[in-house]
């Protein structure tokens, strides 16, 4: 440690902000200031390289709250480092800032020099002093609030348009047609039709579209009335499909043909509960099986008991990881955001539609943003020579810059 | 081997053959080792439940109180003490008639996920994918500066370009509900279900790996270590 | 009935036999298998070489026993790798089972004599920081204040007393991060948090199942590396020189895809086979 210090006391030069205005030279500066766009707490400290850089081997950054008051050593870096954020700072605080070069010499290199540095700079110079704060606005971040700000602003127009009585156009959802044929067949087998609202509570959105779903197959069911059988994982999913099936068969003219033992609570354990369905599957072995929701690890389990049973399966999730499942066991799957597609379909409600419509804004942009970026690129590829064709691709690229 | 690892040996073995067994078909060994599974499961997770959050997070901040760092006086920590009332409204909807007071603690809840989560996928899942989906479809000027020059490497990289270009954007279109699927919109989301159909071949395939190596760990466990202490017997 | 018929037919459990039959029997064989190692690994591989000596790497094991034969080789490997690198280790977890899978891991690397010899000490080489509710929220409270979130290791030892935490504040002080994950929470909310909002570097070990949803962050450069499943952990040991289980294991995953993939084209060839005479019947009549 003695030997750095003596080191650093024979090739030390410190600078600060003002350093130019204390006399020492231009070339070999320091410049602290509050990191912008942050939330406080961090200082950026830059410097220029020492004139005889390679005579060193760190630079060393100090810090003080006053003139007066001990240097603190807050890090050492190594050769070539030309900057440090100190996040070690509290916010409202003056700090005075020194980056000293310092100097460990092997002994065949001092025996070298006659002079192992220049002459040493004024030791205690300081700035005006430099105080870290936060910031209400992360300007880094401007395209993220633009982008986010359309498509948020999309959604809640299309909300508002849905709202005020205006029809918005959703595609057809082909898989919606073969619900129709999965009752009638049920109907004609004489046999139960079985409906999984996925395993998670009424916080998840998928768990909504399920249920959106099984109120449009309730009504068709009370209509053949056949018999349909929900277990549920969660109190509160039971209560809302309850409240939901009452709904569809009082709109169906059917309220005598509901009743509350339709949907039974079964466990809110994952796999007690695909147990517990998979015996009802095996027992009342019924004709067809509709799955929409959110699914782990049981969606294979319960697809492929309904498989070996010989039902017609129509499941919906928006799980990446199962999906795969459910298309490789079922007659048809809803993929992904097509569960809420037909959620929004089937219920016509605003909420629904207008942040559909509101999504495909989003999907629309970036659509044309791959295609014209990648046309772009090419271009440049092509024609090097061609500035603005550059240019126009690295503003396209910028627009999705997450750091 | 002591006694207490011979037997757990025995026990986690005897679990595991019961549980496999089901592969035969349904029966009762099968049920008690499920049964043993699920209580298990459950109190472990009450016990984690209460020790990790119930305990630290809450009991520890409002009952023990926290050292103010100025007076060195006990304080609760007003925060937690929201916490601790959004909490018991929470638990409200097991009263019909207080029902309604579990929707607030599920507002904020729904509300503070949704504000952290719009951004995290903005970034994550649209923004940096978008940005990594920008490529030249053919690269001339790596073509030129010699890159790739294997025919193999040549095709690999620019069809790599263009296969990821063509990818995202028909499985955009696929998934674009505005407009239907006719004529040449319908065609090209065609090709984007191509897509999603090859991507689950490949998860599925994982998958199979998968379940693949947890059945080779409950072998491995078997041969190396159950057999053993059966011959072996216990000290 | 046709043979084709009588393959559709099968009664499942003689596929379960002989699925069974293929996982064991090289278990008894002296033999190995080599893997091509994938770009992927490689670059994984690379990043941690990449590191100085005493750079401090952050370990998060966010998987249970279940998920036990996927990524134990891989903790291990990349244990002994970083240990023989001289890379200070910060494990902890954001399952409740992550601390105990770090000492199991910890308890089976010492095993070594190589790993033995360098004499590394709890506290100043490796820390065990235990484990802590709240999921992403975690990683969200570590890129301000890991102290803050881990107020004490697993051994009830305040962080701040802990040689190797005394000069790491949060992520900014990280290294490295490398993320052992078997679902959520795991690499997705480590990449959405830990890397895109606070620009760790981070690379995953993950389950095979979990993998195909990691790839995407990879290609995009969120991810530094990433190990899929037990092939993904047997080439890291091929590349660090520190043969395990994954390696070992390998062969009977060969020898089960083999099997998968034999009844996949057999199964196929009887569907279609049976379609074809069905559309047959069906113009004949």
């Amino acid at each position: 440690m003695k030997y750095v210090l003596t080191a650093a006391a024979v090739l030390v030069l410190t600078t600060c902000v003002a350093a130019q205005e204390m006399g020492v030279p231009d070339e070999w500066r320091v410049r602290a200031q509050d990191r912008g766009s942050d939330a406080g707490g961090a200082i950026e400290v830059r410097w220029s390289p020492h004139p005889d850089e390679h005579l060193i081997v760190a630079y060393v950054v100090l810090r003080t709250t006053a003139p007066g008051v001990p240097w603190d050593t807050v890090v050492s870096l190594a050769r070539g480092t030309r900057e440090f954020v100190d996040e070690t700072v509290s916010d409202g605080v003056e700090y005075y800032y020194q980056v000293v070069a310092v100097a460990t010499p092997a002994p065949a290199a001092l025996d070298s020099l006659a002079t192992p540095a220049p002459a040493p700079a004024p030791l205690y110079l300081w700035s005006e002093p430099v105080q870290s704060s936060g910031q209400w606005f992360n300007w880094g971040r401007l395209n993220q609030f633009v982008i986010g700000g359309i498509i948020s602003a999309a959604i809640i127009l299309f909300i508002a348009a849905a709202k005020s009585g205006r029809k918005l156009f959703v595609r057809r959802i082909a898989v919606l047609e073969a619900v129709d044929e999965a009752i009638g067949r049920a109907t004609e087998m004489g046999r139960p039709i079985l409906f999984i609202p996925g395993i998670q509570d009424m916080d998840n959105v998928q768990t909504i579209a399920g249920l959106t779903i099984l109120a449009r197959v309730a009504k068709t069911v009370a209509d053949y009335e056949t018999t349909l059988n929900v277990p549920v994982s969660r109190s509160l999913v039971m209560t809302t499909a309850r409240e939901s099936l009452r709904e569809a068969y009082l709109a169906a003219g059917r309220p005598d043909a509901y009743n509350d033992d339709m949907v039974h609570y079964l466990t809110d354990e994952q796999f007690g509960y695909v147990a517990a369905v998979d015996g009802i599957m095996v027992r009342e072995k019924p004709a067809t099986c509709f799955y929409m929701g959110a699914f782990y690890a049981e969606s294979l389990i319960m697809a492929e008991t309904g498989s070996a049973i010989g039902a017609i399966q129509i499941a919906g999730t928006a799980q990446p990881a199962q999906l795969p499942f459910f298309v490789a066991a079922c007659d048809y799957t809803l993929i992904g955001e097509e569960l809420f597609a037909a959620s929004a379909y089937l219920s016509g409600e605003p909420k629904q539609m207008g942040s559909l419509k509101g999504q495909d804004v989003g999907k629309g942009m970036a659509m044309v943003a791959v295609i014209v970026g990648a046309g772009l690129l090419t271009l440049s590829s092509l024609l090097p020579d061609v500035h603005f064709i550059a240019r126009a691709a690295e503003f396209v690229g910028r627009l999705f810059q997450v750091n | 081997m002591v006694f207490s690892d011979w037997l757990s040996l025995q026990v986690a073995a005897l679990l595991t053959l019961g549980i496999v067994s089901f592969l035969y078909k349904d029966n009762p060994f099968y049920k008690i080792c499920e049964s043993i599974f699920l209580g298990i499961s459950a109190g472990y997770w009450f016990v984690v439940l209460f020790w990790e959050n119930m305990v630290p997070k809450l009991y520890d901040n409002i009952a023990l109180m926290t050292s103010d760092p100025v007076t060195g006086a006990g304080v609760p920590r007003v925060l937690y003490v929201i916490a601790l009332i959004l909490g018991i409204m929470m638990l409200m909807r097991l009263f019909p008639k207080l029902g309604w007071l579990s929707r607030w603690p599920l507002s904020v809840v729904v509300g503070a996920t949704a504000g952290l989560w719009f951004l995290t996928y903005l970034n994550s899942n649209a923004l940096v994918q978008l940005r990594a989906t920008l490529l030249p479809i053919v690269a001339f000027a790596a073509i030129r500066s010699g890159e790739g020059t294997g025919l193999v490497s040549w095709f690999g990289k620019y069809l790599g370009n263009l296969t990821i270009i063509i990818g995202t954007v028909t499985g955009l279109i696929y998934f674009y509900f505005s407009k239907e699927h006719r004529g040449v919109f319908g065609q090209t989301a065609r090709i984007g279900i191509y897509f999603l159909m090859v991507t689950f071949g490949a998860s599925f395939g994982y998958t199979v790996m998968s379940r693949m190596s947890l059945l080779i760990g409950r072998i491995d466990f078997l041969i190396t270590e159950w057999w053993p202490s059966v011959t072996a017997g216990w000290m | 009935m046709t043979f084709a018929d009588r393959i559709l037919t099968i009664d499942r459990r003689w596929i379960f036999l002989v699925v069974a039959v293929a996982l064991t029997v090289p278990f008894f064989l002296n033999v190995t298998c080599k893997s091509r190692v994938s770009p992927e690994v490689r670059t994984l591989f690379a990043a941690v070489e990449a590191l100085r000596p005493n750079s401090k790497v952050l370990i998060s094991f966010d998987y249970d026993p279940a998920s036990e034969p996927e990524l134990n080789p891989m903790a291990e490997a990349f244990l002994k790798f970083a240990f023989t690198r001289r890379l200070k280790l910060i494990m902890l977890g954001l399952w409740p089972q992550g601390p105990l899978e770090v000492d199991r891991n910890l308890a089976r690397v010492f095993e070594d004599e190589q790993i033995r010899a360098l004499d590394l000490q709890y506290g100043i080489d490796y820390v065990n920081l235990g484990y802590q509710s709240g999921n992403e929220f975690a990683i969200q409270g570590m890129g301000a204040s890991i102290h803050n979130v881990f107020p004490a290791d697993v051994r009830g030892t305040p962080t701040g007393d802990i040689p190797i935490m005394q000069d790491v504040q949060n992520f900014s002080n990280i290294d490295f991060v490398f993320n052992l994950s078997a679902g959520y929470p795991g690499t997705v909310e480590w990449v959405q948090v830990a890397a895109d909002r606070f620009g760790v570097t981070l690379g995953a070990g993950n389950t095979a199942v979990q993998a195909p949803l990691a790839y995407p962050y990879l290609g995009a450069g969120q991810l530094t590396g990433l190990l899929g499943g037990m092939k993904g952990g047997a080439e890291f040991e091929e590349l660090t020189g520190f043969e395990g289980k994954a390696t070992k294991y390998m062969v009977s995953q060969t020898a089960a895809h083999l099997v998968v993939i034999l009844f996949i084209v057999v199964g196929n060839a009887a569907f279609f086979a049976t379609q074809r005479r069905a559309r047959k019947l069906g113009g004949d009549a």
